[in-house]
């Protein structure tokens, strides 16, 4: 029987051209079993309409702009508008100040990731959330 | 099961794209589940029409199906694009990279875009491919655009699924010998050679000599060689002229029909083999298979009789219907 996979979305908010942390990231869950889907520079329009489409159940944000705080908001904006904000686990990196930690785990974001972050620890923390 | 099959019908047949895509999911992860939902669709009498698009990895699928998918929104067309990327042999997880070629139509409201891992399929595409095909005609596609993963020589089973194959090449494929290999460079019904910038015009004079050379079509239909550029989506607009060529040369012959018919044998045989390999995994063990393996490895030679002999009691027969 085949059996289920948890699939991710890995989105690049905005114009931010720092590839490496996003391309990393999505390499080690592909090498951990899930199937990933890099959305690459994405609106967050765009992002959403590619996690409903894709039926992922993570959404993951890259962002290394300094504009985490606001994609973020926008983000969890649009999936509240449209019912879908307990549907996906929402996880964002790259350089993200520890001061801002806190507000965006309030929002509704599960875990944040900056840097120096042990890749083992997503795979490990998204393999509790999501089960199957 | 996360989801109820009932309330995702229902919010289906209004057109919703969250339902479309969680049933995708039901159908690929639950294939025992497909009959039930589509005795929903009895009702429903509309066909799609499939455009199978396939090449090697990096001659440029993505971004043109994106440049194909964007005129036809233009002409108010709905299209549903469904792409295929390889699953690792290894850890089972893939890297599904084609939706990022296609940002820029990803939120027009008559598209749906779905990628999808191979999941230890061969043949160039996955096993849900088709059912999602049918899914799409449910929903209401005009047209339904199939990315292979980037095949080699030999993955054509898109060949048995969609109604125009175009087979997408770039600039340095390959030399006159290329040509007349067998395989993946039989089955287009259109040549695409993309990235024209690079040069391009020896590929494309050698399939045109391919294709005079061959005396095995009698369809009456003569493939046509376009160049395009998908990035700037230059000859996009005469490549998508050919396709339509392609389709109307199918509906007023009897041939479109044929296709239609070469799409269900094929799902015929997938469901027949999908038995036949549960009957297999009951028959051998991974234990089996290692122990034959190994002791080949001193006796190569005697590899046929070892299996012969594990099997020369098994029959296969199809039991009579009182």
């Amino acid at each position: 029987m085949e059996d289920e996979k948890i699939r991710v979305l890995m989105s690049k908010p905005g114009i931010d051209g720092h590839w490496r942390g996003g391309i990393v990231v999505s390499r080690v869950l592909r090498d951990a079993g899930m199937e990933l889907i890099f959305g690459g520079f994405q609106n967050i329009e765009q992002c959403v309409e590619s996690a409903i489409q894709e039926d992922v159940d993570v959404i993951g944000l890259s962002i290394h702009s300094g504009a985490h705080i606001a994609y973020t908001k926008r983000l969890i904006e649009l999936l509240e508008e449209k019912g879908l904000k307990d549907q996906f686990l929402i996880l964002v990196g790259g350089v993200i100040p520890a001061q801002d930690f806190t507000e965006l785990k309030e929002m509704g974001v599960a875990n944040v990731y900056g840097p120096g972050t042990m890749t083992g620890d997503i795979v490990k923390f998204i393999r509790e959330k999501v089960k199957k | 099961m996360k989801y109820d099959i009932d309330t995702l019908i229902g919010d289906f047949k209004k057109k919703d794209k969250i339902a479309l895509a969680r049933l995708i999911s039901i159908i690929e992860n639950h294939p025992e589940k497909a009959s039930v939902i589509f005795n929903n669709f009895n009702q429903i009498k509309h066909d799609s029409y499939i455009i199978g698009i396939t090449g090697s990895p990096g001659v440029g699928k993505s971004t043109l199906i994106g440049a194909i998918a964007k005129k036809l929104l233009e002409d108010g067309k709905s299209v549903g694009i469904i792409s295929v990327d390889p699953t690792s042999p290894f850890s089972g997880g893939a890297f599904l990279g084609d939706r990022v070629r296609m940002t820029e139509i990803s939120l027009h409201p008559n598209i749906f875009i779905r990628s999808l891992a191979s999941r230890g399929y061969r043949g160039g595409i996955s096993r849900a491919v088709l059912d999602i095909t049918l899914l799409y005609e449910a929903f209401g596609m005009d047209l339904i655009l199939i990315e292979t993963v980037g095949v080699g020589q030999s993955e054509f089973d898109i060949y048995n699924l969609a109604y125009t194959i175009v087979v997408v090449m770039v600039p340095g494929y390959g030399d006159a010998i290329q040509m007349q290999k067998a395989g993946i460079i039989e089955i287009g019904d259109i040549y695409d050679v993309n990235k024209k910038d690079l040069g391009g015009d020896d590929i494309a004079a050698h399939i045109d000599m391919m294709l005079d050379d061959s005396t095995f079509n009698q369809t009456g239909w003569r493939p046509p060689v376009a160049m395009t550029n998908s990035i700037t989506g230059e000859g996009v607009d005469e490549l998508i002229e050919y396709i339509f060529d392609h389709k109307e040369h199918q509906e007023l012959s009897a041939l479109i029909k044929e296709r239609k018919k070469k799409r269900f044998a094929y799902k015929v045989r997938e469901l027949l083999y999908n038995k036949i390999d549960h009957v297999l995994e009951s028959l051998i063990s991974q234990e089996e298979i290692n122990d034959i393996s190994t002791k080949a490895i001193d006796n190569k030679f005697q590899i046929y009789d070892n299996v012969h002999d594990l099997f020369s009691d098994v029959k296969f027969e199809r039991k009579k219907k009182e």
